[in-house]
């Protein structure tokens, strides 16, 4: 009897030091997020609903009626979830409480993405995860793989496997994929799928991308008009509010940052070094890179990382209006455009990264890997070959789930942004010459 | 094992083709008691034009029969296969709101007013502005027996290359040099602007997506089975005049034109294979253009003519919607990633894959270096609209969990 009271007590005392090191964590990174200059207008909503997740620890906004549906990958369509009547939520995580817990679970190599989700399940105190009524993890590497076993155990999983191609016979056995993962959601939500229904998910979702790509399209100005780290932070949003809510919201964001171009504002007068930030998933609190960006004098001109931009950036392009037509969109928007290297020829990738670079007037590029994230830990080689073709210096930054390596993450990137700001200086001063 | 017995199916079936286009006039579908090759515009509002237009009708007939049935036939299969067996309904259901759908592009309304403006001056043309530039040759499938074609097709003399030596030396040159000159001019953009036939599938591609059937999505590997019978339907298109047939008898386009023009001739083959053109155009767009022998080889001269796609390869992301939205199924336009031009041979500059292209400038089309038609990601989106906050007409879970 005492014994059992004794765990019981180590166990509560447990949760409490559990919920107050993570709120505490997270209200320190959304502080530093609002500390940093240059928000955009409209920006309230996206913090406030990072605060509510993870400070005030509630479950997202939406309606009751609406069942939860957890996704660990962009590649689980969110037009399906919004299409079963129910609202999709990114469960992807970046918590350093958690990870440590899940640090006990996992194995040592295990990526950090994956203890901390993990560690989320195992403590059950996230609203977030604990009110999804199913989870579907695409197994884009083995660590998602096994974490989905570990999630079955608790809540109702269901993986998808992806192909190490992109072919034609890939794209139709992925299609057979959609059609079980939308069978399933049925029977979970027990809203039925119908032609009507999925066109009000592609409705949905497509006009938050549509908002997304305003967005874009805006931030791309030169000089820029919005730091990287706050669009980072509006797309963590998006994995916990409705598409609907989120485009919104985003909208209202847009249209300040039009009035910004029309009155000439931009986030900072001098000229920083634009840096690219690419790699491994950043989720939030795990904001410590593009943050020490930011704070050392450069600016986040842009992101590819699945849980910024490149998230929501393909849109499903309907070229058959049927049902089946509208799953192969979606099959197709889901495989072909992803620059995810758990494909086994992802040379797509570069392409993108040197569009963004162009795009965004890039001086340099950070290279992001958590520590076991293998596939994108095998592309940097590739990368750092073709960027340097280019004449875009580009360095790895390995980092985990603590804050025991941001002092020496900030030495790195103070000397990276030193760096470009050295080979900048010649021309400023030639251009200097010329105004006399 | 499995390649040889695929090598064998197809040449069985385009030694089937060749007999069928050969013995073609042994196979008649509609026989007039007279053919009657008189036009006036009064007989087309006469009593005698609904004569002429039976044949076209038992076509239109059968193809709606086909079209049906196989929707049905679909139903069942999709019932049958496991996989999809739950949605076999709601791929069936009648459809009552509508997928988002981006604004119509310029480049498409003017494509379709061309192509059937050309149509009506093809078939009725001779009538009413008269025959002035009928010696004039465009290379398309539009029935030289409609005698009161406006211009001339090619295709007659090309399917008839014993009887183009026979004609005189003047005539012989000015064939040549229309049917080059439009092709330089224009390429397979003929396909997609001027040719009657494309109208035909084009139309019957419309209705499926009015009705919102669902259409056949094609693979590689079936683009592939269609080559060896577009060979063997160029190989019969050009070879069938001397070995003393006539391709004419097996032309599915002879059951449109001269109907329509008001002329009563016998059907072979021809209005069978209508039929099936008719079906395959309704469930894959284009389905004849895939295996049409004159647009193979107007696709020869592809590198000489002005009509061009040219493509950004950066700013592509591979996405394959070009590829997905092409009649043709050609793939390389999105795996290309070292040339700009990326005109195929059998691009009929139909300018779909420019129109689903959500990058901007990634796909363009071009006449002679200028750019007419050029992908935007705005006009992709154009179609989704804001919409009416869920949250803010019901009540949200703001306490659920304190």
């Amino acid at each position: 009897m005492t014994i059992q009271t004794n765990t019981l007590e180590r166990e509560s005392r447990q949760n409490k030091r559990f919920v107050s090191k993570q709120t505490q964590t997270a209200a320190k990174y959304l502080r530093r997020l609002c500390e940093l200059s240059g928000a955009p207008e409209g920006m309230q909503p996206f913090v406030e609903t990072l605060q509510r997740v993870y400070v005030d620890m509630l479950g997202i906004v939406a309606p009751y009626s609406r069942k939860r549906v957890g996704t660990y990958c962009v590649m689980a369509p969110q037009e399906l979830i919004y299409a079963a009547g129910a609202v999709p939520v990114k469960l992807c995580s970046g918590n350093y409480t958690a990870f440590n817990i899940g640090d006990d679970i996992a194995p040592r190599d295990a990526c950090p993405l994956v203890k901390a989700v993990a560690g989320f399940k195992q403590t059950g105190l996230m609203p977030v995860y604990e009110e999804c009524s199913m989870m579907v993890v695409p197994v884009t590497c083995d660590c998602k793989k096994k974490v989905a076993g570990m999630l079955a155990q608790q809540c109702d999983v269901m993986t998808m496997h992806i192909p190490a191609n992109r072919q034609d016979e890939d794209i139709d056995e992925f299609v057979r994929q959609l059609y079980t993962f939308a069978e399933k959601l049925e029977t979970v939500t027990g809203n039925p799928i119908t032609y009507e229904t999925l066109a009000d998910g592609f409705a949905k979702v497509g006009y938050a991308q549509r908002e997304l790509s305003e967005f874009i399209r805006l931030k791309k100005q030169m000089p820029y008009l919005v730091r990287g780290t706050h669009a980072m932070a509006i797309m963590n949003a998006a994995a916990y509010m409705p598409a609907d809510s989120w485009a919104a919201a985003l909208h209202r964001v847009n249209v300040s940052l039009r009035l910004r171009a029309a009155a000439g504002q931009t986030v900072t007068s001098k000229k920083l070094p634009g840096i690219l930030l690419t790699g491994s998933p950043i989720v939030f609190p795990n904001l410590k890179i593009p943050l020490l960006i930011e704070e050392m004098g450069g600016i986040v001109a842009a992101d590819e990382t699945c849980m910024g931009e490149r998230g929501m950036y393909d849109p499903p392009v309907i070229t058959d209006d049927s049902f089946d037509g509208m799953i192969r969109a979606l099959a197709n928007r889901s495989l072909r455009p992803c620059p995810c290297p758990t494909f086994a020829d992802n040379k797509q990738r570069l392409y993108r990264l040197r569009q963004l670079i162009k795009d965004n007037h890039i001086q340099g590029v950070i290279y992001h890997v958590l520590r076991g994230c293998l596939v994108y830990d095998f592309e940097y080689k590739r990368i750092e070959e073709e960027l340097g073709k280019l004449g875009i210096p580009v360095i790895r930054l390995e980092s985990d789930y603590n804050e025991e390596d941001v002092e020496q993450l900030r030495i790195r990137i103070e000397a990276f942004i030193e760096l470009i700001k050295l080979r900048q200086a010649p021309q400023k001063r030639t251009s200097l010459r010329t105004g006399f | 094992m499995r390649s040889r017995t695929r090598i064998i199916i197809t040449v069985l079936v385009c030694i089937a083709l060749a007999l069928l286009a050969y013995f073609a006039y042994l196979l008649p579908f509609y026989e007039f008691l007279t053919n009657d090759y008189d036009v006036s515009i009064e007989k087309l509002f006469s009593w005698e034009y609904l004569k002429t237009l039976v044949p076209l009708i038992i076509i239109i007939a059968l193809a709606a029969v086909g079209i049906v049935l196989i929707v049905r036939l679909r139903k069942l299969l999709a019932k049958a296969d496991k996989s999809t067996s739950h949605f076999a309904r709601a791929r069936t259901a009648k459809v009552t709101s509508a997928a988002p759908k981006q604004k119509p592009a310029l480049f498409m309304v003017v494509r379709w007013i061309v192509m059937i403006a050309f149509s009506f001056i093809l078939i009725f043309g001779g009538l009413i502005f008269g025959l002035g530039v009928s010696s004039l040759s465009i290379p398309i499938l539009s029935c030289p027996w409609n005698t009161e074609e406006m211009t001339s097709s090619s295709c007659y003399y090309l399917s008839h290359l014993y009887e183009l030596f026979e004609l005189p030396v003047s005539s012989i040159l000015l064939f040549f040099a229309s049917t080059l000159g439009f092709i330089i001019l224009l390429g397979r953009a003929i396909c997609a602007f001027v040719c009657p036939m494309g109208l035909v599938q084009d139309i019957m591609d419309k209705l499926r997506r009015k009705t919102r059937t669902e259409g056949l999505a094609m693979n590689e590997k079936m683009y592939g089975a269609l080559k060896p019978i577009k060979w063997s339907l160029v190989l019969i298109f050009t070879g069938l005049c001397f070995a003393g047939g006539n391709f004419c008898n097996f032309c599915p386009m002879v059951a449109v034109s001269p109907i329509l023009a008001g002329i009563s001739t016998s059907l072979y083959v021809s209005g069978f294979i209508m039929v099936f053109v008719l079906i395959a155009g309704f469930f894959k767009r284009r389905a004849f253009c895939t295996v049409c022998p004159l647009g193979y080889l107007m696709g020869l001269f592809r590198k000489v003519s002005l009509f061009r796609v040219k493509k950004d390869c950066t700013a592509c992301t591979e996405c394959g919607a070009c590829y997905e939205a092409c009649p043709m199924g050609i793939k390389m336009i999105y795996t290309e990633r070292e040339k700009t031009d990326v005109t195929d041979a059998n691009c009929i500059m139909c300018g779909e894959c420019v129109r689903c292209c959500p990058e901007d400038n990634a796909l363009s089309l071009t006449f002679a270096g200028a750019r007419i038609y050029t992908a935007s990601r705005k006009n992709v989106m154009s179609g989704y609209k804001p919409l009416q906050l869920e949250s803010e007409t019901h009540n949200d879970n703001t306490d659920k969990h304190t």
